[in-house]
């Protein structure tokens, strides 16, 4: 039903703008399983954050109005100042280099090597992991004593750091994982973005004498500019919303508890451990308008920086 | 023609439907519960009541903790909870004072032989709302092999806390990895213990007690262990590896640990047999901390009458044997406990009903959730050098008095 694939609805002769009723219930029909489910899970409940957060949650017995004193709240939390800052900052540490290493491996695994499409496949496994899994496989990386990582590195004479609870290296920890996670999906986006650059630009290239690297930064990176900036706009807003691998990584008794938490792991906390889902929705709504903000900026940027034909 | 013998079709099937609803002799219980340790228990109760009782049928649902708490309360929100589940202390207030669960008064039913902190736990302005289950103790184990090593006695019930303090001081070789005792951020099975052992209290009657100077001393102590004596790893090496692993590995002479946690011990092969169990080392006085289950009903329940018989025959002498005898937990049903201390014939199980006599109910109230982790991140700036002990204290009481007014 929903992979329908019929030509475009035919029109009525000569009257542009009317469509034979029919046509227009059955369309309706078709996508009304989409969009029903996107009015229940998505729009009623962005609606009904904006409701509870005005609300005082008190366990299962009616909530109280109390108009905007959760976000009043919101302003003298130690933690959602961490919070923040330690969101924006994984931000900050997780997209330039994921996308960097996207884009790099990405114009490697374009070019023809020996089982090309192996590396293809190795470069997509993360994707392919539960996060819950990915997680609990780190969590035996970083061990202090016995994690693969901090055996390899006295190999050298170096001694690691307790890289998930030291309070400096905590959220870079997490940073590695969600790069390490996110690299297959968005090299896979840019591979189809440089496999539609037309073969003519680069022939062109080559007989006016340009090195790899020229033919890289004026063919390839302009033209390849409208799928890296949608990259990294979704990486940015995902990095934002960055949940799963941090909360099971760092917990309350962690001593890197404040360096580790992000905004979601804080909202979740708040909803469904200490049950206190007024203030959780004004995390959420607080959080909404930071990726408002930076998805603005990206737009702004987009005019400037991204090359369309 | 064919829309007719659709239509035929969807009446038979109605039709079909109806008697199951209307016959109010089959009845069905959805049964909720969260341990899978406990399964093969729970399904012999629910087996053993359905072979008495043919014309119902128990419905067995087991959600991890986590989820369990999330789906009950999506549950009760929409009244479509299971019908008879189990409660815990930390949520019964929150499910109670919102009239969910069914209260048990017209069962009038026996509970001298249950522990009356675990009864009383479930009692609410006079009323019971759920049939004790089982109960949980903490207690000290210890590894034997690093006592023989180091020529040291085991511990025995004459120990307090500053024996205590001198063997882990003297079994703790950090060279070797090897740590006396294992002190992580911990309340039931760690500090909460020493509170009450040292005359003070964490939370008694609407009040908080973490303004007496009794309770500031014992957190200190505990707290101590770990960054002034030096006898427990870092509070980074628990993230890493939590007590009981730490423990079961080998790299611990001592720790606190719950009996729910003695299937785990018992079933881990390479630690089987080199464990033993004492009671806790005594401070001023002797505590641990116990805690219980229950068998709760929801208010929403079609069934109230079944739901209430099967409650009471959860509670049974037989009931409590047949959970005892599956190694669920330590049964609630007085005389019972021996069912379940069998099994562990070459340890000494019996320290954790023996402490019973002396056990300190795990403080509850209706707004625990709301402090508790609150509690535990406070906690955690005091193993980071934030906070002292002392500040750590009187801001958790402030929170405390803020949230129960």
């Amino acid at each position: 039903m929903t992979s329908a694939t019929k030509p475009a609805a035919p029109m009525l002769k000569g009257r542009r703008e009317h469509y034979d009723p029919k046509v227009v219930v059955s369309a309706f029909l078709l996508i009304a399983p989409t969009i029903i489910g996107l009015c229940v899970l998505n729009i009623y409940p962005f609606f009904d954050t904006i409701r509870r957060s005005l609300y005082k949650t008190q366990g299962l017995g009616p909530e109280v109005y109390v108009k905007l004193k959760n976000f009043a709240d919101l302003f003298k939390d130690d933690m959602i100042g961490h919070a923040t800052r330690n969101t924006l900052l994984y931000m900050v540490l997780t997209v330039p280099v994921g996308v960097m290493l996207s884009l790099i491996f990405a114009s490697l695994l374009n070019s023809k090597i020996k089982g090309r499409d192996v590396y293809r496949a190795i470069y997509f496994l993360p994707m392919v992991v539960a996060p819950a899994a990915v997680a609990m496989v780190w969590r035996w990386i970083f061990n202090t004593e016995n994690g693969i990582l901090n055996i390899f590195l006295k190999l050298f004479g170096i001694q690691g750091p307790s890289w998930l609870s030291d309070p400096k290296t905590a959220l870079l920890s997490c940073a590695i994982i969600g790069i390490w996670s996110s690299v297959g999906y968005d090299l896979v986006m840019i591979l189809a973005g440089l496999q539609s650059i037309s073969k003519s630009y680069y022939e062109a290239a080559q007989i006016d004498g340009a090195s790899g690297i020229q033919t890289f930064w004026h063919i390839t990176i302009p033209m390849v500019s409208p799928t890296l900036f949608f990259v990294v706009l979704m990486r940015a807003m995902s990095s934002l919303k960055q949940f799963d691998t941090i909360y099971l990584l760092i917990k309350t008794t962690n001593p890197a508890y404040k360096q580790g938490t992000v905004l979601m792991t804080l909202f979740y906390r708040e909803a469904f451990e200490k049950f206190n889902k007024g203030y959780a929705s004004a995390i959420v709504l607080f959080t909404f308008v930071i990726i408002a903000i930076f998805t603005a900026i990206q737009f702004a940027a987009e005019k400037k920086l991204v090359h369309y034909e | 023609m064919k829309k007719w013998f659709v239509l035929l079709l969807t009446v038979a099937m109605l039709l079909t439907a109806i008697p199951c609803a209307m016959a109010e002799e089959n009845v069905t219980l959805t049964f909720a519960f969260w341990d899978t340790n406990q399964e093969p228990g729970m399904r012999a109760i629910a087996d053993a009541y359905m072979a008495e009782h043919p014309n119902v049928t128990i419905e067995v649902q087991v959600t991890p903790w986590g989820e369990y708490w999330t789906k009950l309360e999506a549950g009760a929100m929409g009244d479509s909870m299971p019908d008879v589940f189990w409660m815990h202390s930390n949520q019964f207030f929150k499910y109670v004072t919102a009239d969910k669960l069914l209260s048990l008064d017209d069962l009038d039913y026996d509970y001298s032989p249950y522990p009356e902190g675990v009864t009383s736990l479930y009692t609410y302005e006079g009323s019971h709302y759920a049939i004790p289950k089982d109960y949980d103790t903490i207690a000290l184990v210890y590894n034997k092999e690093i006592f023989d090593a180091a020529g040291e006695p085991y511990p025995d019930d004459t120990w307090d806390w500053a024996k205590f303090l001198e063997v882990a001081k003297k079994l703790t070789d950090p060279e070797n990895g090897i740590y006396g005792f294992g002190a992580p951020n911990d309340r039931q099975s760690g500090y909460l213990n020493l509170i009450y052992q040292n005359g003070g209290f964490a939370f008694e009657d609407g009040k908080s007690g973490y303004d007496l100077p009794e309770t500031k001393e014992a957190i200190q102590f505990w707290v101590d262990l770990m960054l002034k004596e030096g006898v427990s790893p870092s509070l980074e090496s628990f993230v890493d590896m939590g007590v009981d692993d730490q423990m079961q590995a080998g790299k611990l002479a001592m720790c606190f640990t719950g009996s729910w946690n003695m299937s785990s011990y018992t079933s881990n092969d390479l630690f089987n047999g080199k464990f033993d169990l004492c009671v806790l080392p005594q401070g001023k006085t002797r505590a641990s901390i116990y805690n219980g289950l229950g068998y709760a009903i929801a208010a929403s329940t079609k069934y109230p009458e079944v739901a209430k018989d099967f409650v009471a025959f959860c509670g049974t002498e037989e009931a409590n044997k047949l959970q005892a005898e599956r190694k669920a937990a330590i049964p609630a049903y007085a005389g019972t406990e021996h069912y379940f201390t069998d099994l562990f014939s070459d340890i000494n199980i019996a320290c954790y009903t023996e402490m019973i006599a002396y056990g300190v109910q795990y403080p509850f109230s209706p707004n625990k959730s709301l402090w508790e982790s609150q509690e535990e991140e406070i906690m955690t700036s005091v193993y980071t050098g934030e906070l002292t002990v002392d500040e750590a204290c009187d801001k958790i009481h402030e929170i405390i008095t803020d949230i129960e007014g």
